[in-house]
């Protein structure tokens, strides 16, 4: 490991990357547009400039050089010497932040990006208040550039990060800098609008309020939303998402860097894919069948009921009759505990991996991102607990196949996925269990046969780990409150099996892993460094 | 003193383009001289000449080619036929009249550099010098000069012609080679520098016309006579240009050296000036490379300058290394555009501000905003409503946009500072002379209707910040102006 000095300080970093990301990752504040890890060096902004300790030409002693470098464009070299704190870098970072000012509309105060915008921060550590700019400023325009993105490109900064993203990560080329000098900006070409499956990301690239998302247009702001760690609950792949929320609302969902498997993007199915937690015909009433009809269910007694239920259809067979349905919308966390309950009471139930929707082949972009085409969080946890568990287990489709044979007296079915996901067939065979409950988010073709019907709760309601197609087992927190009338799954569950006190992600991950050790390894992203974007 | 043409020989009204007259003048009898030497030999020979590029940086030709890695397969050779630098056009005349030279001095350089593929980028809108080139080239695969082969050496090389589509910036050799390899003219960063990765990832070496057209004539003239002309660094001969109020404007060789004095006044150049005016003030490399006052001034005490005192400074030597005793960045293209005494200072700073606002390209900060600023401040100067400040205000955004090497990826910046630069510091007299006999208050209505925010945000007003070097305005040193 390469160590360098930085403003007289020594610092370890990592071979081969440039100065900027070693003095970031250090925990220095070092202003940057064009740069970004994920991307191509352009060393175009001129923001990050820094001075170096070269050869004299004709002594060869070391000495400043009467120069400044792009820290972004140069990499480290052991026993290297740079500073930032220095006149030289002072006076050109404020001169160049004042220049960013020369042609900004200074709008802020209409600006989704006001807040966490990278011009208002470095102007105000590195800049100006005021501009000296008293001309007429010129004026770029503002145009709709795809179904999903705004360009306000009066705001552009030039930084080309968009542009080099549908390039190189991307790989769809759509945006273009087009013009010359102050009059540059970013379009499309004509016709051909920015609909790439990855666009959203150019809007959290963008270090100004160029590029905006329409989903999140004068929606919120910013400094009024925290952001809760999560993971994509749309497919197998495990991408790290921050959840942007509001008074028990969502409103957006931004990458959270993962080395392992996303890096800094996701993709806009990722991305718009929350919007199910907000639909308003979402279950939100615990139901038992009374006399044919559906009677409300009061959640404190479901537990006692459903023991009632489960001893009832297990006391001959040691349950052999019995089937529990494992969504792949579970947690690790909740289908431990649920299956846990269930084999308490009928020790040969048949463990069941619930549906995986799949849809098209695996998608991978030219930088290795990729979209996979499992469109469920957590297959691979929910196969890995009902291996460990042993004893009888089945698929899906064998399930609905000896359903629809007579063979199941009872069925715990999980859903939980946000879109339809039974045949009217499939519901049919199932109904012929004679006890049938049912955990769901929305209705379903379940519905009229099921006894119990007990509303789930959205993946942002809940906490736990999903474990992604490569076997990493990731942890995500709970961002909202659950619904009116819901309760969390992880909760319901964990009164169902008798624990004490409330449902933990942590805690339930701890006692799982003393049963079934593989689930004391998870993995937690480095973090990014403060300064970096 | 008339001198010898040599680039410039077969250059007058009526002259004949084609190789027939090329070959009967002595053409190609270099290329055989040099494909019986090794092309490593070339280079050193090459490098023993001192050639200084004739593009406006003044890197020796050799010793850039000796940069080309030794185990290549492939290089590339662009000729750089981009010539947009304003005043210039010391190219052009040589390829519309004797493009064969350039070709000889094309496929030397190839064979010395190994080059596979040459593309000679010329600039858009030279439309009639295209088929001129063109139909050289043609001539010259027909005779055996390109192509397979050449001259029964076993080297081959193919030659294009890419035409630009009108891009200052596609001058630069980095901005020449994305444009060539169809993208964007934006400069590169640079290092790699392209003799080590340029098109197509590949060694290149770029070189102006006029660099490559003395390559024959070093070869069958000897170093001594190449070295027997120019001054102390500045070796062999050049094409001079001279625009402007002059009596003879156009297109003239001379050894290097020559005094500005000479090239306005000399009677085989410029022929003095129309109407016998005095010279206000002349670029004489370029406006890119900075200004010189002109003979309006007085004469400098006993022939020395002094760039702070107001004195005539048209001894300038266009070599490579006096130009920077006057405060420019260097001989550039050595092509001088004269204004005359009667010319509005104003009217300078506002044209030579609008090319490099129009120019540059957008990629770096600095160059990108402070070019379109300081064409705006300087508009406003010549409308009548200037400010004292603007002075101070132009002459410290050319500082911190060019002046330090290292700002900006590419050379426009520092080309666009140096002009305005010296104007400011040559001619402030004048320009406060201008501003003071203004209107009163025209800068301050002038800047109310574009930018009251500048008078009157009370956030403004309250927060204005003065760095320590005390130089950003507050809108109450605003309103004092
Ligand atoms: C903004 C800019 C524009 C330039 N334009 C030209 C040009 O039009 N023609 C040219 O020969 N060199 C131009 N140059 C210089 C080239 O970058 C390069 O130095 C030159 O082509 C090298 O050739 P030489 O060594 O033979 O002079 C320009 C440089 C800059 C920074
Ligand atoms: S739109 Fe944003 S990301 Fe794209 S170049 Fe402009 S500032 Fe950079
Ligand atoms: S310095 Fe100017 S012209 Fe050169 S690359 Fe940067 S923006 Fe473009
Ligand atoms: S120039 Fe280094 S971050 Fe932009």
């Amino acid at each position: 490991m390469p160590k360098i000095t930085v403003d007289g300080k020594q610092i370890e970093c990592r071979d081969g990357v440039p100065v900027l990301q070693a003095v970031l990752e250090a925990g220095w504040d070092v202003p940057h547009y064009c740069y970004h890890p994920g991307l191509s060096v352009v060393a175009s902004c001129r923001l990050c400039l820094m001075e170096m300790k070269m050869p004299h030409p004709q002594t060869k002693e070391m000495d400043w050089a009467p120069k400044l470098f792009p820290s972004c464009q140069t990499p480290v070299k052991d026993g290297m010497e740079v500073r930032f704190a220095s006149e030289g870098v002072a006076s050109s970072q404020s001169h160049v932040m004042e220049y960013y000012l020369v042609n900004h509309p200074l709008d802020c105060p209409v600006c989704d990006k006001a807040g966490e915008c990278y011009l208002q921060d470095y102007s105000e550590k590195f800049g100006h208040a005021s501009s000296r700019m008293v001309e007429d400023k010129h004026k770029n325009p503002k145009k709709d550039i795809g179904s999903k993105t705004l360009l306000y490109s009066d705001r552009c900064v030039v930084c080309s990060r968009c542009v080099r993203f549908g390039d190189e990560v991307a790989g769809a080329g759509e945006l273009r800098v087009i013009n010359r000098g102050h009059r540059a900006e970013i379009d499309v070409f004509p016709g051909v609008p920015l609909e790439n499956e990855l666009q959203g990301n150019v809007v959290d690239l963008c270090p100004v309020g160029a590029l905006l998302s329409k989903d999140f247009l004068f929606q919120q702001r910013v400094w009024n939303l925290r952001s809760t760690p999560s993971v994509d609950p749309t497919t197998s792949a495990g991408a790290t998402i921050w959840i942007d929320h509001n008074d028990d609302r969502i409103f957006r969902v931004r990458p959270r860097f993962n080395e392992k498997v996303n890096e800094w993007w996701i993709s806009d199915e990722t991305r718009f894919g929350w919007k199910y937690v907000a639909d308003s015909k979402r279950l939100n009433q615990p139901l038992q069948r009374d006399n044919g009809a559906m009677k409300p269910l009061r959640w404190e007694a479901a537990p006692e009921l459903l023991r009632r239920l489960l001893d009832e259809a297990a006391s001959a067979d040691q349950g052999v009759g019995v089937a529990c349905v494992l969504s792949p919308m579970l947690s690790c966390e909740e289908a431990w505990l649920l299956s846990t309950f269930v084999r308490s009471r009928a020790p040969q139930a048949t463990l069941v991996t619930g549906y995986v929707p799949v849809s098209g082949p695996d998608k991978t972009f030219p930088k290795g991102f990729k979209i996979s085409a499992e469109k469920a969080p957590n297959r691979r946890g929910v196969e890995s607990i009902i291996k460990a568990m042993g004893g009888p287990n089945a698929t899906f489709e064998q399930f609905v196949k000896s359903a629809g044979d007579g063979k199941f007296k009872l069925a715990y079915v999980t859903g939980g996925y946000p879109q339809v996901w039974l045949t009217a067939d499939q519901a049919r065979a199932i109904g012929k269990v004679q006890t049938l409950i049912t955990h769901d988010l929305f209705e379903s073709a379940l519905d009229e046969y099921a006894t119990i019907r007990l509303p789930g709760a959205s993946w942002a309601e809940r906490e736990g780990s999903f474990m992604n197609a490569d076997g990493l087992i990731q942890p995500f927190e709970r961002a909202l409150k659950p619904l009116d009338g819901v309760k969390s799954d992880g909760q319901f569950f964990h009164e169902l099996v008798g624990r004490p006190g409330l449902y933990r992600g942590a805690k339930t991950r701890e006692a799982m892993a003393e049963k079934i050790p593989a689930f004391g390894d998870i993995f937690v992203p480095r973090p990014e460094p403060e300064h970096a974007h | 003193m008339a001198y010898e043409q040599i680039l410039m020989r077969n250059c007058r009204e009526g002259g004949d383009p084609s190789i027939k007259q090329y070959k009967a003048a002595g053409g190609y009898q270099a290329l055989d001289k040099a494909l019986a030497m090794k092309p490593d030999e070339l280079v050193e020979f090459v490098k023993g000449a001192n050639l200084r590029g004739r593009g406006g940086a003044g890197f020796p030709a050799g010793v850039k080619w000796s940069f080309l890695p030794p185990n290549r397969t492939v290089t590339y050779l662009c000729v750089n036929a981009d010539e947009s630098e304003p005043p210039t056009f010391c190219n052009r005349v040589l390829m519309e009249h004797d493009p064969h030279m350039l070709l000889e001095g094309i496929i030397i350089a190839g064979y010395a550099t190994r080059t596979t593929v040459a593309y000679i980028y010329m600039r858009g809108e030279f439309t009639e010098q295209f088929h001129v080139l063109q139909k050289a080239i043609d001539e010259a695969y027909a005779d055996g000069l390109l192509g397979k082969n050449i001259r029964g050496s076993g080297y081959d090389m193919e030659c294009y012609i890419h035409r630009g589509a009108g891009a200052y910036v596609c001058g630069e050799e980095t901005g020449l080679i994305e444009s060539l390899e169809g993208k964007r003219g934006w400069p590169r960063i640079k290092p790699p520098f392209p003799a080590v990765e340029g098109l197509f990832h590949k060694p290149t070496v770029v070189n102006n016309v006029e660099t490559l057209a003395c390559v024959p004539h070093i070869l069958t003239r000897g170093l001594d006579w190449w070295n027997g002309l120019g001054t102390q660094n500045s070796k062999g001969t050049k094409m001079y240009c001279v625009s402007g109020p002059v009596n003879r404007p156009g297109c003239y060789e001379a050894p290097l050296g020559i005094t500005t004095r000479e090239l306005i006044y000399g009677k085989d150049f410029g022929g003095g000036m129309r109407d016998n005016m005095k010279v206000k003030t002349v670029a004489p490399g370029g406006i890119s490379m900075g200004f010189l006052r002109g003979d309006m001034f007085p004469k400098p005490d006993g022939g020395k300058v002094d760039v702070t005192r107001d004195c005539d400074e048209l001894d300038c030597l266009l070599d490579f290394d006096d130009p920077r005793h006057y405060g420019l960045l260097g001989l550039g293209t050595a092509a001088a555009v004269v204004v005359a005494e009667d010319t509005d200072i104003r009217d300078v700073l506002f044209n030579v501000t609008r090319f490099f606002s129009h120019e540059s390209c957008g990629q770096c900060t600095q160059c990108r905003e402070g070019t379109g600023w300081m064409h705006r401040v300087a508009a406003r100067i010549r409308d009548g409503a200037g400010r004292q400040y603007d002075l101070d205000l132009l002459a410290e955004i050319t500082k911190n946009m060019g002046m330090m090497p290292g700002l900006s990826i590419c050379g426009l910046p520092d080309g666009a500072a140096f002009p305005i630069r010296t104007l400011v510091q040559k001619f402030r007299p004048e320009f406060e002379k201008r501003i003071g006999e203004q209107q009163a208050d025209a800068a301050k209505r002038r800047i109310l209707q574009t930018n009251p925010a500048a008078y009157d945000l009370p956030i403004l007003q309250g927060r204005a910040v003065q760095p320590a070097g005390g130089t950003y305005m507050t809108p109450e040193k605003l309103k004092r102006n």
